[in-house]
């Protein structure tokens, strides 16, 4: 029974492993949700950027004799780049011409391209990124504790608090609610809507950098389409946690991680045998056709109507 | 409001819809015609200089024996597109220099699948329509079971170098391979298990939804239930391009077994198969198949963590004879060590069993040479074997284990 009971624990801390870097992955998501009312489908595929920058960058850190991690400057950096430079060639252009519709065909457009050309100048070939951190494993009454796994818990709390503290608090924060609320009337009142939107992508894909540094500490290889599954499953917990809503990610983003975890370790011995661990990706997906039937709004959403 | 929110709704399911259907396609993604046309021009444009620079009269006649092979050269599997062209095109190069088939110069149109099964059936249909004369491919266990009908059906040889999965031939018909079959596959894993390890309690995780993963783990529980062994757990994810197994092993490693299968491929099982089960506790022999052929480029800094693992394939690069030799010589020579693997030496060795066929059927013709090929004996880099009734060859198992980051050839297995 003891056994079992930290069996359930180590899947509990299983569902973190992975619910962590999906909530890393959803702050992106809804940060840019939030504020331009665009689902960005490339934000996975920043993060397959930002790991190839990092595959390239952490042997020239450890080399020069800085920490592997050190090479998320570089990562944000590009990120960052990418980011805004996408936003600008892409999604401005058609948000200023067309209808939400298109602007969110281009961001599935612009995911498609960023893999194919990832494919193009990377290599098909999966490639192993280098250690970015090493920690001492945790062993607890039996319970490995996985060094990873918290400083990506500890990261995503900070980010959230931060990015709420930014858009709250500071008059840029104020200008991109504005700007979220009504563009043209931000116009009006002399915020620079163009400016506000770019800073937006800045700081969402600069998230999309930090998410890579750790998913790559956790799951070592970059592939062109890595971002594709895992944009998908944070976008779900977007949704689920209340997309738009900056703790709401956070939140949604665990808990797709632990459903996951649990469903690959129990639901075969729950059901019998009948559904095995291979139904968890059809379970997360079924969670969000549930959200969005029972409570489209998300867990921490309000059922409020829009503003037209 | 209500309509408004269903409005929403409505949006939010089609995007889902939209994003999931993309996803579905984005093994490969959209500029696949582009690139697969890109592709063949590419290789046909390499054999055709080649055979312009040794048989120039056939050549300026455009009098060639053109074959078609179909593989997955882009996509999470590109590696093994990558090595399947190359070594088919350094065959072609070799029978060209030395002649070519009938009097005739070999050229090759290649064609994309993506690893993805609907691409696969219509680079099939582009090649039937094409005037190739029999085709290699697929690689994967997956596509090819989809292209094995079409090919009775048109009446074109399918020779596929890798794909292992039993169903894809169980007659003798137009489908031919170079690789030995999973059940094989599964039961030498198996027999390795009890007869050279003497392990007790086994455990295994496969991907359900592939055919490869799902085939080689029922040949494997098949045969370890009938040599006695123990199977204490079984687990399973959705796809082999899962990243996340973690779940699983924490269950396998609470078991007790002392010997785990898992029949992937080297994406999941170099970064998140091993060190994923080693994290979760799990000290015992870990053991794949053919698909593991690759692991060592995607293996993480610390090696150890392989050490006590095998898998089964199709011959060693260390193997001494000659022409494993001549072939491992020729192949790093003209494309480096990277990407040279089982798969390419069975896709050169396709290449020499369909330029006998062809020689011994004595013309080009689709049935004539399908008859040559039926029962034919073959000596090459992946062993000599003959074909059965199935069109499946009988040929030994060579066991693969990791020591320290290096792929060592541990021992030889016979049927």
């Amino acid at each position: 029974m003891g056994t079992q009971v930290s069996i359930f624990i180590q899947q509990i801390i299983n569902g973190l492993k992975i619910g962590s870097v999906y909530a890393l992955v959803a702050l992106g998501y809804t940060m840019v949700y939030g504020i331009i009312r665009l689902i960005n489908f490339a934000h996975g595929d920043f993060i397959m950027v930002g790991s190839y920058v990092l595959l390239y960058t952490i042997p020239i850190m450890v080399a020069c004799g800085l920490p592997a991690w050190t090479a998320i400057i570089l990562a944000v950096t590009a990120c960052a780049a990418v980011g805004v430079t996408v936003e600008k060639v892409a999604y401005k252009p058609v948000r200023e011409k067309g209808t939400k519709m298109s602007a969110l065909i281009t961001a599935i457009a612009m995911s498609l391209f960023l893999e194919n050309l990832a494919q193009t100048v990377f290599g098909a070939s999966p490639k192993p990124v280098g250690t970015i951190f090493s920690f001492p494993n945790l062993e607890l009454a039996g319970i490995k504790l996985n060094g990873n796994t918290m400083l990506t818990i500890a990261i995503g709390v900070v980010m959230m608090i931060a990015l709420q503290l930014f858009v709250k608090k500071t008059k840029m924060g104020k200008a991109m609610r504005a700007v979220s609320e009504d563009g043209e009337a931000a116009i009006l009142m002399g915020i620079n809507k163009n400016r506000t939107i770019s800073i937006t992508f800045a700081i969402g894909s600069a998230l999309a950098a930090v998410a890579s540094l750790m998913y790559c500490a956790s799951y070592p290889q970059a592939t062109p389409t890595l971002g594709s599954m895992l944009g998908l499953k944070a976008f779900i917990a977007a949704v689920l946690g209340g997309i738009g809503i900056i703790p709401g990610a956070m939140l949604g983003g665990i808990v797709v991680g632990l459903v996951e975890s649990l469903t690959k370790a129990y639901i075969g011995t729950l059901t019998g045998g009948v559904i095995t661990s291979a139904f968890s990706d059809a379970i997360v997906f079924g969670i969000l056709i549930v959200v969005l039937i029972v409570k489209p709004s998300g867990i921490l959403g309000k059922n409020v109507g829009e503003k037209v | 409001m209500k309509k408004k929110m269903l409005k929403k709704l409505l949006a939010l399911t089609s995007v889902a819809a939209l994003a999931a259907s993309s996803l579905a396609g984005c093994s490969g993604g959209s500029t696949a015609p582009a690139e697969s046309t890109e592709a063949s021009t590419e290789s046909t444009a390499e054999t055709t200089d080649t055979a312009d620079a040794e048989e120039a009269p056939a050549a300026a006649t455009g009098d060639t024996i053109t074959i078609g092979t179909i593989s997955p050269n882009t996509g999470n599997l590109a590696a093994y597109g990558e090595s399947v062209v190359n070594a088919i095109n350094l065959a072609v190069e070799e029978i060209n220099a030395d002649g070519g088939v009938l009097g005739k110069p070999l050229a090759v149109i290649s064609y994309d699948d993506k690893g993805d099964s609907t691409e696969g059936a219509n680079a099939f249909n582009k090649l039937v329509g094409e005037d190739v004369c029999a085709i290699i491919g697929s690689v994967t266990s997956g596509v090819t079971a989809g292209l094995a009908p079409l090919a009775d059906e048109s009446q074109i040889v399918l020779l596929t170098p890798t794909a292992t999965a039993d169903t894809i031939t169980e007659s003798d018909n137009y489908v031919f391979r170079t690789c030995f079959k999973d059940s094989y596959q599964g039961k030498m894993a198996a027999k390795f298990a009890a007869e050279e390890l003497g392990v007790t309690k086994v455990a295994v995780l496969y991907a359900s939804g592939d055919a490869y993963s799902a085939g080689l783990r029922e040949s494997f529980v098949a045969s370890a239930q009938e040599l006695g062994l123990e199977i204490v757990a079984e687990e399973s994810s959705s796809s082999t391009d899962d990243t996340e197994f973690s779940s699983q092993l924490t269950n396998i490693a609470a078991s007790g077994a002392e010997f785990l299968f898992a029949p992937y491929y080297y994406n999941a099982v170099g970064p998140y198969i091993v060190p994923q089960a080693r994290a979760a506790g799990y000290e015992g022999v870990i053991m794949g198949a053919d698909g593991w052929d690759g692991t060592l480029g995607t293996m993480v800094d610390d090696k150890t963590l392989y050490n006590n693992c095998y898998f089964t394939n199709h011959y060693s690069p260390d193997d001494t004879a000659e022409a494993v030799q001549t072939f491992v010589k020729a192949y790093t020579e003209k494309y480096g060590t990277e990407s040279l693997n089982a798969l390419g030496a069975l896709a050169y060795d396709s290449v020499y069993m369909l330029a006998d066929a062809i020689e011994k059927a004595g013309s080009t013709d689709r049935t004539a040479i399908r008859d040559a090929m039926s029962g034919m004996s073959f000596d090459g880099v992946t062993g000599s074997f003959v074909l059965d009734e199935t069109g499946t060859p009988e040929k030994s198992v060579a066991i693969i284990e990791f020591k320290d980051g290096a792929a060592v050839w541990k021992t030889t297995l016979a049927g």
